[in-house]
């Protein structure tokens, strides 16, 4: 049987209204059309919203911010529990441990953070038009990564735990809060709601190729259609900065030898132009095609965690309306 | 490396001398403040402080652990504050990063270089080593190439290399003066001239971009085994520790799987020769 918790939603509410000073807490809210992490305070942690696609930042910035300073004394800062991150996010997390937790060379900054952070991912019960996790076999719950999984059932909260750091926060709360095992009936409703919200996304994404077919496609294509892509791309990065497995940055220098990481992107004029002024990358469509390459070949035979999770963030980030999987659909027939 | 080890944080070092080696290559000669060391062929991440930091493969001996030399050409945004800079100022290190060169698997062969430009300051650093184990080696031949007679670098050093046994140097120039008595022409005429027991050998290419690809397809031309061609390759190395993405080739992070690569283990990677 799996390891399911359940409580009221008022119970979790108190949850979170008792864990605040101990922690900091974001999640999402909902504001208007626009999804995204708050800080949450006593005031909005009644509004969290639960069960819902990704927020528009993706989870990566919690660990890797846009800017910051790597040389810095590490402040000892409070521990973190990040509420409602779609299994995308929490999937797109795997190569970024891969690369920042690398043995050879551990980054602190980060680890600090993944150590210091509890992470309670939510299930998707809706999909948004371009959710493509299940064509490159991600589903969309949470079942590992991620410490604990939780799914809202009417009024409870229901929350499965994934992790040591997840059991014992369980243990915790079990202490002040009316937390019991979830009933076999409650954990069959969240199944069927998982089951549900699949065949949908594998409905909406009929003939998108998977992932190692992607591969194949984009060793395949000629340039005309790197060409024909690029023509409305103006190099904004977009593309790359909503991405939750895009890691790639700048190190800028400051006075007495400090190093500050900046977030770069493939698709930024310059990223790999040397002194003299080479750059393999300097036309636009080839920075264009260097990103898929890097996405669909290489990352794949460099890691084994995939360097997309199908989270479509891409597609609806980008001002010339450039649609990564019309491009996989053209080539795949 | 601890865990604990800030791997962005450079080290000290202070500069201890500049010598001018042609009117756009400097040698820097620094003392880092703490222990450091380094394998023939690794890299380093030079910073020179709140301007930028750049990648350089030492061009002194391994075996020396006191100091350490990078020889570098005026040639971008941080290499020129680099050859502003005056003995007593201090410098930061990173590294040494990367995988540099076998060279037990050089043991009982006969060792061919080809270097052209600044890539003679890597290859320095591998003929110093070269000479340390020469017991070991049947002979280490030095093809190297440069513009002008002006700017073949390391003279002294190539007068003490031609009078070392087991050791030769052949040089060529683009554009020869009156006082030139060397070959002329690109670095790759001067693999027409030497004389190699390739099924005993290997080769070592190291230089621009254009003379590391001619200079490779006349390797194999000559008969050399794509695995044994050893390649230092040049991409932008910023972070060195295989995560900031900007020296990808491929599959590859420079940084961190080379610089060194055989032919072998790169051909089919996009962009090699840029």
């Amino acid at each position: 049987m799996k390891n399911y918790y359940s409580l009221l939603i008022s119970d979790w509410n108190a949850v979170i209204e008792k864990t605040l000073p101990n922690y900091s807490i974001y999640a999402p809210l909902k504001e208007n059309d626009s999804l995204d992490y708050e800080l949450i305070d006593l005031e909005n942690l009644s509004n969290i919203s639960y069960n819902i696609p990704k927020p528009t930042t993706p989870l990566k910035t919690f660990f890797l911010p846009i800017k910051e300073n790597l040389t810095t004394e590490l402040k000892s800062e409070k521990k973190r529990i990040i509420i409602g991150s779609p299994n995308c996010d929490i999937q797109g997390l795997k190569i970024l441990d891969e690369i920042y937790l690398d043995k050879d060379f551990v980054d602190t900054s980060y680890q600090n953070k993944r150590e210091n952070t509890l992470l309670i991912g939510t299930a998707c019960y809706e999909t948004l038009e371009h959710c493509h996790c299940m064509s490159y076999g991600i589903r969309p719950f949470s079942m590992e990564t991620a410490d604990i999984s939780l799914s809202k059932v009417d009024t409870r909260i229901h929350l499965e735990v994934l992790s040591e750091k997840g059991e014992q926060f369980i243990s915790e709360i079990k202490e002040y809060s009316a937390i019991s095992n979830s009933p076999e009936s409650e954990i069959k409703d969240i199944e069927l709601k998982q089951s549900k919200i699949e065949n949908e996304i594998i409905a909406n994404n009929t003939g998108l190729p998977d992932y190692k077919k992607t591969g194949e496609i984009v060793q395949k294509a000629k340039d005309e259609i790197w060409n024909k892509y690029s023509s409305k791309c103006v190099s904004c990065g977009a593309c790359a900065t909503i991405c939750p497995t895009c890691t790639c940055f700048l190190l800028i220098d400051k006075p007495n030898f400090e190093k500050v990481r900046q977030l770069d992107a493939c698709q930024y004029p310059g990223f790999e132009r040397v002194a003299g002024n080479e750059d393999a990358l300097h036309e636009l469509s080839i920075r264009f095609r260097n990103r898929y390459f890097c996405k669909y070949v290489w990352k794949p035979q460099k890691f084994k965690s995939l360097a997309c999770t199908g989270c479509g963030r891409c597609i609806e980030a980008c001002i010339g309306k450039i649609n990564k999987n019309e491009l996989f659909r053209e080539l795949a027939n | 490396m601890s865990n604990k080890t800030n791997i962005y944080k450079p080290i000290k070092a202070k500069l201890l001398d500049v010598i001018t080696e042609s009117p756009t290559i400097k040698t820097f000669i620094m003392e880092p403040e703490e222990e450091f060391s380094f394998k023939t062929g690794e890299f380093i991440e030079l910073t020179v402080d709140g301007i930028g930091e750049a990648p350089f493969t030492p061009s002194s001996s391994p075996l020396e652990t006191k100091q350490i030399e990078v020889t570098v050409m005026k040639t971008g945004y941080v290499t020129q504050y680099l050859h502003e800079m005056k003995p007593g100022e201090t410098l930061g290190i990173r590294g040494p990063f990367g995988r540099g060169y076998p060279v037990e698997k050089f043991y009982d062969k006969e060792v061919l270089i080809l270097g052209g430009g600044c890539g003679f300051a890597p290859i320095r650093s591998l003929l110093y080593n070269l000479e340390a184990i020469s017991d070991k080696l049947r002979k280490v031949t030095l093809c190297y190439g440069s513009k002008t007679p002006d700017e073949c670098i390391y003279q002294p050093y190539v007068d003490q290399l031609r009078n070392t046994p087991k050791f030769e140097v052949l040089r060529t120039v683009d554009e020869p003066n009156e006082s030139w008595s060397e070959s002329v022409g690109v670095a790759t005429v001067l693999l027409d001239k030497v004389k190699v027991d390739i099924k005993n050998s290997i080769a070592v290419c190291c230089g621009p971009p254009i003379m590391m690809k001619f200079g490779t397809f006349k390797l194999l031309e000559m008969g050399y085994p794509e695995n044994d061609i050893f390649l230092s390759m040049e991409k932008n190395m910023s972070c060195g520790l295989g995560k900031c993405g900007h020296c990808m080739m491929g599959k590859y992070f420079v940084c961190k799987e080379g610089p060194v690569f055989t032919y072998d283990e790169i051909k089919d990677q996009p962009d090699i020769w840029s």
